[in-house]
């Protein structure tokens, strides 16, 4: 393989990662730098680009202190953060490692299964689930009153019909339907993961004697920490970006009492339908920061690097 | 680790009786496992059997309480409802899949290469300039909408598919999942070896690194297609022709004020889903590939 | 994925792309379901009177649209030469210079006003006092309700419609003898009540001057008889349009509604078709007149082809044949007056037992008064809904919850 190369090898490095870069500049440094100006105007969009005009700080500081329904946005995405986000990581980590060993033949068509939420259509989701979630003849609550029957489960199971759509129960219910969503897509980046464990390394723990719980737990999860720090990091962005499932279980309202809403929905409610797109987008960098200040958190707690 | 100071492990010369008892107590639990397994799995599905179901039943059908557990007969109205509605909805498809296969091979050919340069070569700026790229997934979304429409007006690119193909066309989500694959993948000597031969970098990615790459470039495929796929606010301020639609955007359409045909919807969202599911197929036969390629290694 | 491949797509799939129309005017126009209908309606009769003219109609969902469509006026880009408007975003649109204005030349609007019901205008007015819009078609209010339900307890449809407290007197009735709730919500008792007894130039939320009204005497007695509807247990909780609503009135839960006029062949084609002949309809009770939706064409101020997008327009508002097809297809009233006196105005409606309600409804919408939109009245709605939604589940004080709201609009609304 004697052959000049026709890149530098000094530059090598400068021209593969470039791509990314002419990309950025021309499509997301304008949009970057325009919502950063924006956020400190007032601006219409329907008065068109001259309608703007400088407010300074105010779109900030009303975002920070007079903006109650940002407050409780914030408050219900970092509830759904956590509710719907740590049991999917919880879960599917052990899940990827039973998949891999235990269901041979079949593990795809398993992972298949658990994988088809993330592909499913939102439209239809919206459908199916505000048909599922129906108070009086949803199927959550009938498996509810029918698990009520079962001896000890039954002692968890709501008395009654839940009305999944008062403000009590509203974030319980799309943080099902995010678990729902993502579960199987942590699972599947987990199971490649595992792929990339030298099989020898397993099996020599095996003939050791070690078992299936002390192989994952001391051989596996060690090994998975930079893929579990990756999906964690994604979960983190997308969870506080989450907009399209409360968007559709609420029918775009945020539900009663506000108790659905999401800071990305209030940030869309307060561009397109207050008019609003300065305060918008003050709201927009001000979730920026919040998503940094979490992915820091992350890092520090499982990052790789040392 | 050494496996010998694992806590809990056998000690080495356990009797055979011994390990069969502990093989044959977790053969109980395995099928306990299989079973709660299974059920979980049996929870996924169910939206997902009603969307089927649904697309055979005629709206009042599916609007009643409770709603129909089976198949109905409504299909072929749905279908032709759907086609009435939607007469775009195979060139829909086809720009959906369009889309999704041009940002995809893109992103699996740039992201590869970024993710190669970070995770193998040493240079000046290295971790600064990848900071800066992690930073960028950190963005909200849709508050780049209108200054995004304008950006293609100014290129003269509205109302074409490459405005949505390009802008995505390397993510940086993409060259995280590379580059921490590569580190933990790829062996170095391999790289070291072609390095000495006088391979230019640009040959060491194409015959070393990316046959290896086999389950990173699976996932990643998966990622970007759906991601595309699942898009409609792009498609939404940039594209103004109907016949020029993607998918998700077309099957909105049909949500109107006060009554929705539901069946056609779910037909169409039904058949959205398929490409998918073979994309899906395909990928995971490539993340099982990864398996024989890892015993390789070594 | 060998890259080699990529030219190759590129080029198999250019030659698949869809072919160029011929070299004939293009007149883009983009609206929602289901005014989309009306415009395949008017683009059918385009076909024989501008045979030179292709009319390429796009469609997206509801709030799609309406993003889209701010989108465009505020960036200049995609932007079509006819736009559907519906009521609810009217304000936001028309307040601001992105759409054409109507009563300059060459368009003289003014001339036609007289043309169409006449509370049509009002909210298509914008800023300096210009119409940015034509209405295409109104929803005038009636209040259907099961007469055989109704027979059952007693009640005549007099006790519905004399005032509000022989309305909820009905409702305890017709709770205590069927069992049956008179309405699915009592926030939809709330809406009415305060759009009762307004004149022409009042707003809803705000006055002409921008002033809040939500501690007005109109809002007190809203609130307090949506209270007394919800204590008095005659309204079931159900949202509109959702499928436990739907099934209330399928399954003889729920007795009464009030909505536009166009709820009837909702009624008569998905909700409840088993139920002909079951249904009447009433004027609103209180002798209130109000008007549901309502959908509205306009041109962007920086479209193509306006002169051509004007014609486009005076066909689907002014037409008189094409109102009254939208009419008979889907039962969109018309806002052209010459539309409302035709004679299918009188003839019965098998679904309402015979009853020539069209009648009834053209009555209604000749006393909804032209009332004054303004921007934030989206807003001012959210917050006053929540607001109520206090009250009826927990009992807040009614003054305070009116006060609260007063405070929160002028919080969210009036910054600039």
């Amino acid at each position: 393989m004697k052959r000049k190369p026709w890149i530098p090898a000094r530059w090598a490095p400068y021209v593969f990662i470039s791509p990314f870069f002419i990309l950025f500049g021309a499509f997301g440094l304008f949009p970057l730098l325009f919502s950063i100006v924006l956020s400190f105007h007032q601006w219409d969009p329907v008065a068109g680009i001259t309608g703007m005009h400088f407010v300074g700080l105010d779109n900030f500081a009303y975002a920070l202190m007079r903006d109650d329904w940002l407050r409780k946005a914030m408050f219900n995405t970092l509830w759904i953060a956590l509710v719907s986000g740590i049991p999917q990581h919880l879960v599917a980590l052990p899940l990827a490692w039973f998949l891999n060993r235990a269901f041979g033949r079949w593990r795809n068509a398993v992972t298949g299964a658990y994988f088809l939420p993330f592909i499913t259509s939102t439209v239809a989701i919206s459908l199916v689930f505000s048909s599922l979630f129906s108070k009086d003849f949803g199927l959550v609550n009938a498996a509810f009153a029918a698990l009520r029957e079962v001896p000890v489960l039954g002692w968890l199971m709501p008395g009654q019909s839940i009305d999944w759509n008062q403000p009590g129960y509203t974030k319980w219910m799309i943080s099902a339907v995010v678990f729902w969503r993502y579960v199987g897509w942590n699972t599947v980046l987990y199971m490649s993961a595992i792929q990339t464990i030298p099989g020898d390394l397993l099996e020599a723990a095996q003939i050791d004697g070690a078992s299936a719980r002390q192989r994952f737990l001391h051989i596996v999860l060690p090994l998975l920490k930079p893929m579990v720090f990756f999906a964690v990091t994604l979960s983190i962005i997308g969870n506080l970006q989450l907009f399209e499932e409360p968007f559709i279980l609420t029918g775009g309202t945020g539900g009663i009492d506000q108790a659905g809403k999401t800071a990305a929905m209030h940030m869309y409610a307060v561009a397109f339908m207050d008019g609003d797109f300065g305060t918008a987008s003050a709201i927009a960098w001000l979730l920026f920061l919040m998503i940094s200040g979490a992915t820091w958190i992350n890092k520090r707690l499982l990052g790789a690097r040392a | 680790m050494p496996i010998a100071t694992m806590p809990g492990a056998a000690p080495r010369g356990a009797s055979p009786a011994r390990k069969r008892a502990r093989a044959g107590e977790s053969r109980a639990a395995l099928w306990i496992g299989r079973l709660v397994v299974l059920a979980g799995a049996f929870t996924m599905l169910v939206p997902f059997w009603f969307m089927f179901v649904f697309a055979t039943h005629s709206n009042s059908e599916i609007l009643s309480m409770p709603p129909p557990l089976w198949f109905g007969h409504s299909l072929g109205d749905n279908l032709r409802d759907l086609l009435e509605r939607l007469p775009t909805f195979w060139w829909n498809l086809l720009w959906s899949l369009w889309v999704g296969v041009a940002t995809t091979a893109l992103n699996l050919f740039f992201c590869s290469l970024a993710g190669h340069a970070f995770a193998l070569l040493d240079f000046a700026g290295k971790e600064r300039l990848y900071a800066a790229i992690m930073l960028t997934m950190l963005l909200p979304g849709f508050i780049f909408m209108v200054p995004t429409a304008l950006t293609m007006s100014w290129l003269g690119w509205t109302n074409e598919h490459r405005s949505l193909i390009v802008p995505g066309a390397c993510g940086a989500l993409g060259i995280f999942l590379m580059r921490q694959y590569i580190e933990s993948a790829i062996p170095r000597d391999l790289v070291e070896a072609a390095r000495l031969d006088g391979c230019s970098e640009f040959a060491i990615w194409w015959r070393v690194v990316l046959p290896l790459l086999g389950p990173a470039l699976g996932t990643l495929a998966l990622i970007t297609f759906i991601g595309s796929w699942n898009n409609f606010i792009g498609p939404l301020v940039v594209l103004r022709d109907m016949d020029r639609y993607t998918l998700p955007l077309a099957l909105r359409s049909l949500q109107g004020s006060g009554q929705t045909p539901w069946g056609a919807l779910c037909a169409g969202a039904a058949i959205a889903v398929l490409p998918l599911l073979v994309l899906f197929a395909f990928t995971s036969r490539r993340l099982i590939a990864g398996l024989t390629a890892g015993a390789v290694k070594h | 994925m060998r890259p080699r491949i990529l030219p190759l797509l590129l080029a198999g799939l250019a030659a698949l792309a869809p072919p160029t129309h011929a070299a004939r005017t293009t007149l883009t126009v983009a609206a929602f379901p289901d005014l989309d209908r009306s415009a395949k309606i008017a683009i059918e009769s385009w076909a024989v009177t501008h045979p030179d003219v292709q009319v390429k109609l796009t469609t997206r969902a509801y709030a799609d649209h309406h993003t889209a469509m701010t989108t465009a006026i505020a960036t200049g880009a995609n932007l079509p030469d006819v736009m559907a408007v519906d009521m609810d975003y009217l304000g936001k649109f028309a307040q601001a210079s992105g759409l054409e204005d109507l009563d300059g030349p060459p368009y003289d609007a003014q001339a036609i006003a007289p043309l169409l019901s006449h509370f049509t205008l009002g909210p298509a007015t914008g800023a300096g006092r210009r119409l940015r819009a034509l209405p295409a078609d109104i929803g005038p209010g009636a209040l259907f309700y099961r007469a055989d339900l109704l027979t059952r307890a007693g009640i005549a449809e007099s006790d519905l419609t004399h005032d509000w407290d022989s309305y909820l007197a009905a409702g305890r009735k017709l709770k205590a003898a069927t069992g049956v709730y008179l309405l699915a919500s009592a926030i939809d008792l709330k809406d009415i009540v305060i759009r009762a007894g307004l004149a022409d130039g009042q707003g809803i939320f705000f006055d002409a001057s921008g002033k809040s009204q939500v501690e007005s005497r109109r809002f007190v007695q809203a609130f307090t008889l949506a209270r007394a509807a919800r204590r008095a247990g005659i309204d079931a909780k159900i949202a509109a349009w959702s499928s436990e609503w739907s099934e209330g009135f399928r399954r003889d839960r729920v007795a009464t509604q009030m909505m536009g006029s166009w709820l009837a062949g909702h009624l008569k084609n998905w909700i409840a078709p088993a139920q002909s002949g079951q249904w009447r309809s009433a004027p609103l009770p209180g002798g209130a007149a109000a008007s549901w939706g309502g959908s509205y064409w306009a041109i962007p101020a920086r479209a193509e082809h306006k002169a051509l997008a004007w014609e486009f327009i005076k066909t689907l508002s002014l037409d008189r044949a094409q109102q009254l097809e939208a009419f008979k297809r889907l039962d969109a009233f018309p806002a052209l007056i010459a539309a409302q006196q035709d004679d299918y105005l009188s003839q019965p409606i098998a679904y309402l037992g015979g009853q020539a309600a069209r009648l009834q409804w053209r009555a209604a919408s000749e006393r909804v008064p032209a009332l004054h939109v303004d921007r934030y009245d989206r807003v001012a709605n959210d917050i006053v809904n929540a607001e109520l939604d206090q009250v009826l589940e927990h009992d807040k004080p009614i003054a305070q919850a009116l006060a609260d709201a007063r405070v929160a609009i002028d919080r969210r609304a009036r910054r600039y």
